[in-house]
């Protein structure tokens, strides 16, 4: 799944648009809108805002993910689309970044992404402010959404699986804005923005060899419900399906038995378990 | 023959094993550490690779949730200034040589090959490597232990000094500091085929090559990145012909029904390649790994499928079962004592 998390709707409407995401009525809290594989959310303005968005939007799509047996969701990517002004007039007004440093002028803390696509993109670090900033003297990118970004997903994501685009918006003078503007800066981008994500996509699907196919994680899911297993034998059973994996084992095979079993209590689920583990080793 | 083409930052190991267009993914600077010299030299040899400063190198280096083994194909430099303690004391999974006083040092951590029993990858949360720019801090703090007591030194654990060579010339730094100290001895300890120390600078009696040997099966699955045996045995005949004292270094050593076979013509052809007497003396060790480590990199996603073999945990350490290590551990040295003496073999 691809996330993508904007402040505004001028920013998400062109998004929007080329993906032909349609919007989530049963989300009330923030506007949300999906395909199959996407959902966007316009999380408002600064930082707190960005991280709520973020912990948001992996409760309501994300159960279910962690099928590799780690404490990250390895299969996704989130990504933070948006505008910033920039300090340094060196980069054009609409020229799309991507950041490798997001600083919170807040606490002063650091974050660092990990940028292994977009080589084609001007790599910069962002200051991330609770407030505009005006001043034309500071040779720095400033936003007020990335801190909460970078602070949201450190525990739920890998640090290549996160990334930070922001387009040049203004020379740190916002107040000239027209929305039309801003719309065409993030549209201009969208073919680039686009190659940036498969990149990313591309790059977690090539060292997701072991963890679980969809057909693997339907029948995870499937035995789970069958035969009552607790979420801590479902993370036990992944991790040996695995394992099992890395050995060459055709796991399906070894275990079409399970799928026509059902249990009526959790004991006997217990010893079907203990007897798949068996199979597995 | 290595070369570096330092205006571009390609750097071609051409018959050694390894090949990379981009050495780095991206070169993080920690404010301290641009006004040494090496963080220059480093940035001028690699100008088009973008920099990024950081406050400390832990910053980077210590996040939690880096990916190993992407993070390995994309490793970036971290440049960094080397608070204390410079030394340590050398851990038990490794041989002293009968020494007392053993110690190892770290001017770099993690390493540009990428063998798949590495410890590094439990050791680590990150794959990037932290290179010290400051090595007269290095120094002061050798010099102050080895002025006490005659001590052995490991340079090159955690690492590969000679495999990092063309990028950091560690060893060129430190060897007039180890020339001027005798009474320390130091073991530089490498999988390389790089040659262009040992034909550079004299030999010193105090200086040891560590060469680690694996049979080319091994190489091949488990060692990735690193030359091949005939390029470690070329790089091990130009050492001894340049004068420097060679250790062999059979480290890890595998226990399998495949790996079994490996080992006896693996042993004969390295020994008629290479003339036994002349080797200093030879380390033999069994795969194995502290419990910790081992758990840390089970956690992960990927891993090489020897974390899945069954192992005994015996004082914190994960290995082969003693009854298995004894047997086998009798049938290697049965074959090398046909090539060296016994008290030449040291194992742990
Ligand atoms: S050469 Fe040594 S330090 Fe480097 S990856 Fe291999 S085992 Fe690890």
């Amino acid at each position: 799944m691809v996330f993508i998390v904007t402040a505004l709707m001028i920013e998400a409407a062109p998004i929007i648009e080329y993906y032909s995401l349609k919007k989530d009525m049963s989300v009330k809290a923030f506007q949300v809108y999906k395909n199959s594989d996407m959902v966007l959310i316009i999380s408002g303005v600064g930082k707190i805002k960005s991280a709520m968005a973020v912990v948001h939007l992996l409760s309501i799509y994300n159960k279910g993910s962690k099928m590799d047996g780690s404490d990250v969701y390895s299969n996704d990517i989130l990504v933070n689309i948006g505008l910033c002004g920039a300090g340094d007039s060196n980069y054009d007004i609409g020229r799309l970044l991507i950041i490798n440093k997001v600083t919170d002028m807040d606490t002063g803390r650091d974050y660092y992404p990990d940028v292994f696509c977009g080589k084609n993109l001007p790599s910069v670090s962002l200051c991330c402010y609770s407030r505009p900033i005006k001043s034309k003297d500071m040779k720095v990118f400033c936003d007020m959404e990335s801190a909460g970004i970078m602070e949201a997903t450190k525990k739920f994501f890998y640090a290549h699986q996160v990334l930070i685009l922001k387009v040049i918006s203004d020379y740190l003078a916002p107040e000239k804005l027209d929305k039309k503007f801003l719309k065409s800066l993030i549209e201009n981008n969208i073919t680039l923005i686009d190659n940036t994500l498969r990149e990313v996509k591309y790059l977690n699907e090539k060292f997701k060899k072991f963890s679980l196919n969809e057909e693997e994680s339907k029948f995870v899911e499937k035995i789970v419900k069958n035969l009552k297993f607790t979420d801590m034998m479902k993370q036990i059973i992944v991790k040996d399906i695995v394992n099992a994996k890395k050995k060459g084992t055709d796991v399906l095979n070894v275990l079409g038995f399970s799928l026509e079993s059902k249990v009526n209590s959790k004991l006997e689920g217990k010893k079907i378990f203990e007897h798949i583990r068996q199979k597995l080793k | 023959m290595n070369t570096l083409d330092k205006s571009s930052n390609k750097i071609d190991y051409k018959g050694e094993g390894f090949k990379t267009k981009n050495l780095f993914n991206v070169i993080y600077v920690e404010e301290a550490a641009f006004k040494y010299p090496i963080t220059k030299e480093v940035l001028d040899k690699y100008c088009n690779l973008q920099v990024i400063t950081i406050r400390h190198y832990k910053d980077v280096f210590n996040r939690t949730n880096q990916h190993f083994q992407i993070q390995k194909q994309y490793q970036s430099l971290i440049l960094a200034v080397k608070d204390k303690p410079f030394l340590y004391e050398g851990p038990q999974v490794c041989q002293n040589f009968g020494y007392p006083n053993f110690y190892y040092t770290s001017f770099l951590l993690n390493c540009i090959f990428d063998c798949g029993y590495c410890y590094l990858q439990g050791m680590y949360n990150s794959a990037n490597i932290v290179a010290f720019v400051n090595v007269e801090d290095f120094k002061n703090s050798i010099e102050q232990e080895s002025l006490k007591k005659p001590v052995f030194l490991a340079v090159s654990y955690d690492t590969d000094l000679i495999g990092f060579y063309n990028i950091i010339p560690y060893i060129d730094y430190f060897y007039g500091f180890f020339k001027m100290h005798p009474a320390l001895t130091v073991e530089i300890r490498t999988k390389s085929g790089n040659q262009s120390f040992y034909k550079t600078h004299t030999a010193l009696d105090n200086i040891v090559i560590a060469f680690t040997l694996s049979p080319q099966e091994i190489i091949e699955k488990y060692e990735k990145n690193t030359p091949p045996l005939k390029t470690r045995i070329k790089a091990i005949k130009t050492a001894l012909d340049q004068g420097f004292k060679v250790r062999i270094c059979l480290d890890p050593v595998f226990i399998n029904p495949v790996a079994d076979h490996l080992y006896e013509p693996f042993y004969e052809y390295v020994f008629s390649e290479i003339n036994a007497n002349k080797i200093l003396d030879l380390s033999f060790g069994f795969f194995r790994m502290s419990k910790e480590f081992f758990k840390r990199i089970k956690k992960q996603s990927e891993y090489s499928d020897l974390f899945l073999d069954e192992y005994c945990l015996n004082e914190n350490v994960i290995s082969y079962p003693k009854e298995y290590q004894n047997n086998i551990m009798t049938r290697h040295y049965q074959i090398l004592t046909n090539y060296m003496k016994k008290e030449k073999i040291f194992s742990l």
